[in-house]
């Protein structure tokens, strides 16, 4: 079993009078994917959405409870978000690239943290993020094109590239593959594979064939509450809660 | 019981599939019920009969098989769902095991004499009564999804084994008597290893329906009787 690297305790999250989150319990191991699987409104982006204080953009989002990452405080109002993102990065539903070139898209991120001060740091930060979101092949002929004329799937792992340029430890993924084609969709499942080994990886989604064949645990959300945790063999093969199994076999009336 | 499946066609299909292994469950268990009877009477008239059986088990065993492959491409089944597709096969597929050897039974009625003697065939006849009873008892646990029946039948197995020794002895000491006896003991001696075997998938129906219900195998090894040498 590895280490827990991220702990909630007791989060609740409210957007104005209502409650999105109830008491929710959630440990993530370290170098593992977590799926978070659940209805649509359900919580499981509003949870991801705490590990890197995005919830901090909605004025009327307040959180209450424990999170924890390496035993710090997420939720500490000293905490310095920027460096907290750059320990924790996010890739979401649709790519979303800069209006830059393939090069800028990678570069910005670390420029702006303050890693790679010479060109030809820049230089290798960038081949080698591309090379771990296995996007260099295609792209090292042509760094100075704009990513968007990049592909949706080649965006996507652009966008990863662009996430793990900072060396951060902890991926956050929304969805990543729900705009992609199956064998984009393969690539990514392919790459959060070898990822998984260096970050430790949560991703929510609905396909629940994606959940079985990426995760190691699964955690399932149903109206704000974690229903259910544990193995992702096991939730998918034999639930314990009647909730999990009506959910994931299609039962949800 | 769990709520009906948002998609309509899909509930359709899974009890389409069960449906199917009921039948192919029931038809079994007559053609196991004819084959003895046809050994124990000495009935040469059913053999084609029970041959012909045979054919339309191994006709449902296939139609099982494109329900399956149907599901798993459809649907891909998760939970209860996965279990019961996954438990499906495996259970027609000992169906079908234990259907070849009904029709090997009959088979063997061909060269059997009408004189066979009493102790004989009452000695097989409780075998094939307590074979037919565990097929019975374990589809019943199938149908019901009950596990402690499904164990039960697991457990009993034991019982089998012990009356195949029993019947086996009384065709060796039937056979130890005559020279004569040589030809058509060696096919009563088959008739009753066929009964033992079909007893063997059985107690494999019923640890599939224990997974099928629990999500979990059954620990520790079956409690066994008294074993023939091979």
């Amino acid at each position: 079993m590895n280490n827990i690297k991220i702990k909630s305790k007791n989060l609740n999250v409210y957007y104005g009078d209502k409650q999105a989150l109830f008491d929710v319990n959630l440990d993530l191991n370290e170098k593992e994917v977590t799926a978070l699987i659940g209805p649509s409104g359900c919580g499981k982006s509003t949870f991801i959405r705490c590990i890197n204080r995005m919830n901090d953009v909605i004025d009327i989002c307040k959180v209450t409870g424990n999170i924890e990452m390496d035993g710090m405080n997420i939720n500490d109002k000293d905490l310095d978000v920027v460096s907290l993102r750059e320990r924790v990065g996010m890739v979401f539903q649709k790519p979303n690239p800069f209006p830059k070139s393939i090069y800028d898209n990678i570069s910005y991120g670390p420029k702006i943290h303050g890693k790679g001060e010479t060109k030809s740091e820049l230089d290798q930060i960038v081949e080698n993020s591309l090379k771990k979101s296995a996007l260099w092949e295609e792209v090292k002929d042509r760094l100075d094109e704009p990513g968007t004329s990049l592909s949706g799937g080649q965006q996507q792992r652009l966008c990863i590239a662009r996430a793990i340029s900072v060396n951060p430890e902890v991926i956050l993924m929304d969805e990543p593959c729900s705009a992609l084609d199956p064998i984009a969709t393969a690539k990514i499942e392919e790459l959060i594979d070898e990822l998984k080994k260096t970050y430790t990886i949560v991703i929510v989604t609905h396909s629940m064939a994606q959940a079985v064949r990426v995760s190691q645990k699964t955690g399932f959300f149903h109206l704000g509450k974690l229903i259910e945790v544990g193995n992702t063999e096991k939730i998918f093969k034999n639930p314990d809660n009647k909730m999990t199994q009506d959910y994931i076999t299609g039962r949800f009336g | 019981m769990s709520n009906e499946h948002t998609v309509k066609s899909y509930e359709e299909e899974l009890q389409f599939l069960k449906d199917s292994l009921i039948k192919m469950g029931s038809l079994t268990e007559s053609q196991l019920g004819d084959a003895m009877d046809a050994v124990i009477k000495v009935d040469k008239d059913s053999i084609d009969k029970i041959i012909k059986s045979d054919e339309e088990i191994n006709k449902f065993r296939s139609k099982i098989d494109t329900q399956i492959m149907n599901l798993l491409v459809k649907r891909a089944p998760m939970a209860i769902d996965l279990r019961e597709t996954i438990s499906s096969l495996k259970i027609s597929q000992d169906l079908e095991r234990i259907g070849d050897l009904s029709k090997s039974n009959a088979k063997k009625v061909k060269p059997l004499p009408l004189d066979l003697p009493d102790e004989l065939l009452g000695n097989l006849k409780r075998l094939g009564e307590l074979v037919m009873k565990q097929l019975n008892d374990v589809l019943d646990s199938y149908v019901n999804k009950n596990f402690d029946k499904a164990k039960e039948v697991w457990i009993k197995d034991e019982q089998v084994d012990d009356l195949t020794y029993i019947a086996m002895e009384s065709v060796i000491d039937f056979l130890s008597k005559d020279k004569k006896n040589l030809d058509f003991s060696t096919h009563l001696i088959f008739a009753t290893k066929n009964l033992e075997r079909a007893g063997d998938h059985i107690t494999n129906i019923a640890e599939t329906v224990c997974y099928l219900v629990k999500g979990e195998y059954l620990k520790g090894s079956r409690p066994k009787g008294k074993v023939i040498q091979e």
